[in-house]
């Protein structure tokens, strides 16, 4: 097996890895990044709805009552999110657990990311929606919302020069859109970085001195862990990369699938490895509109409606948004009927069709995103598959009902007539009961004070291995009631800023 | 999302992900023994599929040529079952119209799926997909980046709107007071 040296590993190039692979590459350490996915870029990209495509780059893990979404590729999740990047509002991180102990680590706030969310907006040109540029779903639902004394606010987003073309989610064929491929992971590459794609880490092991007796710094740090990867292509060959520090960026089920698989070399690992999943609790709902609204237009316009209501934060615990689908993206998730429909065959044949024609001027989608405590865990078999489950309790199925109950009623009392949605599962069957999906998923390696309540320090050190750490969605210990994205890259900045200052690679001896 | 919440509504593209996969050893069980014509006759068997595809969305055009292309593309995962679903709907409509399917009308064809999905869990599963991957197929546009599906007026790709065409005239007015000063609550 072929051996690579290098001084600071990163698995992943999604949005935690971006920030410390640049920041460290730009402090002088020689850093490799190693993505599962393939490489894409710009060009690479379709306005498409064939699902060969999409099967390419996006993937899910479904589950008992919850299923995530997430994408493997150059990039992460970056090359096929919506682009709206937000900050979480203080209330997410002042949240408690059952025990009444904050899950943020003590000290970590909203005013302490502050700083970080000016660098990654800064990094990824984030900026309010101009009102001019608000698509006709997000106008509709603003209209629903004041019609009934709601505020709604502009949200924000990482792009530049859009063209409205509706396409975020199979990638932005314009360079609109801020991927990390266009950013960090370029300015990375400038800045010495090394990125391969296509090469999965299958364990990270520990080698003989994982505790160096002094404060030393990066070039003084022995090698202390070693990943064995695989290509995905090819020969499917193996490699071993040995390094001084490792940053696993896989993201929430990434991350913790690696460490569930790497737990035989690192015993000490806490019991929290992919426990403790939050979720942004999602409930949608559909109606359709009543005559004299105007046009909802759900197929043109960024993919993202460009507005997101606040109003209920403060006593609900969520934010209310539009949600604009493309028909693949409609069809494949539920089966819609108007309610109401007496013929069974309401989700086929002539009704369906009635109902279909009318999806794109008339129908309108409003989705709460909330702060639902961190309640799901990763179930991860021998292959490496993932299954995740959430339990149910009392307070969940209170909290789906009620908020599904509010959305409801901002539609009936605006005279609209409601869509029956039964969403799917992975075998075509309506869900039974609860079921949340998200692509918002945080928390299965989360920050805690306490080995006894998380897997990582607040600065993203694995607990007992010091050198390994996580810096990508996985840490984030709650909910956020907004887009995750931002948040996780701030924090990855946070991160990245306590690796420099901790190694000081600026004096490190050259890698081997 | 989306969540698809986006990405939602679409669990968006999670559903996708999931969703185009019939995977369940009973239909391979069940699959095992039906007439070898449906397997070797592919105009026979596009036949009834395309009057089950006509039977799911009745205003599609009879004459599109990727309407039942979607049940034996190799690429997804129904190519294995097509055969078998094609004689099952043929038997089917055998018993209760002693008729072959792609020639009852629409109610009737109705009907026999109806019975169908009103049957044991494994025949509901492979109906169901089969219902799901016809409307797929056919609103998406999934065979032609550009096409889409004029019937619901889904453009497909690369089709650029001027910025009047995505937005209203005078947003201003749709709006109620916001809570922030620049979209991010603190
Ligand atoms: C369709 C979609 C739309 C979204 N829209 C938005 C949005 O508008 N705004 C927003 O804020 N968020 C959005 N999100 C969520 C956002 O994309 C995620 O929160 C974010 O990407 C998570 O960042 P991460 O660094 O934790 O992981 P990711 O970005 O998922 O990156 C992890 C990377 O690690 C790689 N990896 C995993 N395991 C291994 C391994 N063992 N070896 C090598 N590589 C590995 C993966 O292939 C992946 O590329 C969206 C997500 C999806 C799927
Ligand atoms: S809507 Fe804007 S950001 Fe999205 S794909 Fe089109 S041009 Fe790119």
């Amino acid at each position: 097996m072929k051996t690579v040296h290098t001084d600071v590993l990163i698995i992943g190039t999604g949005f935690g890895a971006a920030a410390p692979a640049l920041r460290l590459a730009q402090a002088g350490a020689k850093v490799t990044m190693i993505e599962k996915g393939p490489r894409v870029q710009t060009a690479d990209f379709r306005q498409t709805s064939d699902p060969r495509y999409l099967l390419k780059y996006l993937r899910g893990t479904p589950g008992d009552h919850l299923s995530l979404t997430y994408a493997e590729a150059l990039g992460g999740g970056s090359g096929f999110y919506e682009m709206v990047s937000l900050r979480a509002p203080s209330v997410a991180f002042d949240q408690l657990d059952a025990q009444g102990h904050r899950l943020w680590p003590e000290g970590l706030d909203r005013a302490a990311l502050d700083p970080y969310y000016d660098l990654a907006e800064r990094m990824l040109h984030v900026s309010q929606i101009p009102l001019a540029e608000v698509p006709k779903t997000g106008l509709v639902f603003a209209q629903l919302m004041k019609n009934l004394g709601y505020s709604v606010d502009r949200a924000r987003y990482a792009v530049r020069g859009c063209q409205g073309s509706g396409f975020c989610v199979t990638g932005c064929v314009y360079g609109a859109k801020q991927s990390l491929f266009l950013n960090y992971l370029p300015q990375a590459v400038e800045a010495g970085a090394e990125i391969e794609t296509d090469l999965e880490a299958l364990s990270v092991q520990p080698l003989a001195h994982p505790h160096p007796r002094a404060w030393l710094t990066l070039g003084e740090t022995p090698y202390r862990y070693q990943v064995i990867c695989q290509r995905r292509t090819g020969e499917r060959e193996r490699l071993r990369f040995v390094a001084r520090v490792v940053i696993l960026g896989g993201g929430t089920v990434g991350t913790a699938t690696l460490l569930l698989r790497s737990r035989t070399y690192l015993p000490l690992l806490s019991e929290h490895v992919g426990r403790n999943i939050a979720y942004n609790g999602s409930v949608k709902v559909a109606g359709l509109l009543p005559d004299g609204f105007p046009d909802a237009d759900m197929f043109t316009g960024r993919t993202h409606p460009g507005m997101i209501s606040y109003h209920f934060l403060q006593s609900h615990g969520i934010t209310v948004h539009g949600v604009k689908a493309q028909p693949l993206m409609i069809v494949s998730a539920a089966r819609m009927k108007l309610e109401g429909h007496r013929r069974v065959s309401g989700w086929w044949g002539e009704p369906n069709v009635e109902l279909m024609q009318q999806m794109r001027h008339r129908m309108i989608v409003l989705a709460a995103f909330g702060l639902t405590p961190p309640g799901a865990a990763l179930d991860v078999s021998e292959d490496g598959r993932a299954r995740v489950v959430l339990p149910l309790d009392a307070a969940l199925e209170r909290y789906h009902a009620d908020t599904r109950q509010l959305l409801e009623s901002i539609l009936l009392r605006n005279g609209c007539r409601l869509v029956e949605t039964d969403f799917l599962d992975k075998q075509f069957e309506p869900e039974q009961g609860v079921h949340f999906s998200t692509a918002h998923q945080v928390g299965s390696c989360r920050m805690a004070e306490r080995k006894a309540d998380g897997v990582v320090t607040s600065n993203g050190e694995v607990f007992d291995y010091p050198g390994l750490y996580v810096s990508d969605g996985a840490v984030i210990p709650s909910s956020l009631s907004v887009n995750t994205s931002l948040t996780i890259l701030a924090n990855a900045e946070r991160i990245a800023a306590g690796i420099i200052d901790r190694y000081r690679p600026s004096s490190r001896a050259p890698a081997r | 999302m989306r969540d698809l919440t986006r990405r939602q509504l679409l669990q968006h593209l999670g559903l996708i992900t999931a969703g185009l996969a019939v995977a369940c050893t009973p239909l391979k069980v069940l699959t095992s023994a039906y007439p070898q014509a449906f397997d070797d006759d592919a105009e026979l068997t596009d036949g009834v599929l395309r009057a089950f595809a006509l039977t799911v969305i009745p205003s599609a055009p009879a004459g599109d040529p990727d309407l039942a292309r979607a049940f034996t593309d190799p690429d997804l995962p129904f190519a294995p079952y097509a055969g078998f679903f094609a004689s099952d709907l043929a038997r089917r409509a055998g018993n209760r119209f002693e008729t072959p399917f792609e020639r009852l009308d629409v109610a009737q064809r109705a009907a026999v799926i109806r019975e169908a999905l009103a049957a044991d869990g494994t025949t509901q599963k492979l109906y169901g997909s089969a219902i799901l991957l016809a409307q797929v197929a056919f609103y998406a546009g999934i065979y032609d980046d550009k096409r889409g599906c004029e019937l619901i007026g889904f453009e497909g790709g690369y089709h650029w709107h001027p910025l009047a065409a995505i937005t209203h005239p005078d947003p201003a007015r749709f709006l109620p007071e916001a809570l922030t000063a620049d979209g991010n609550y603190s």
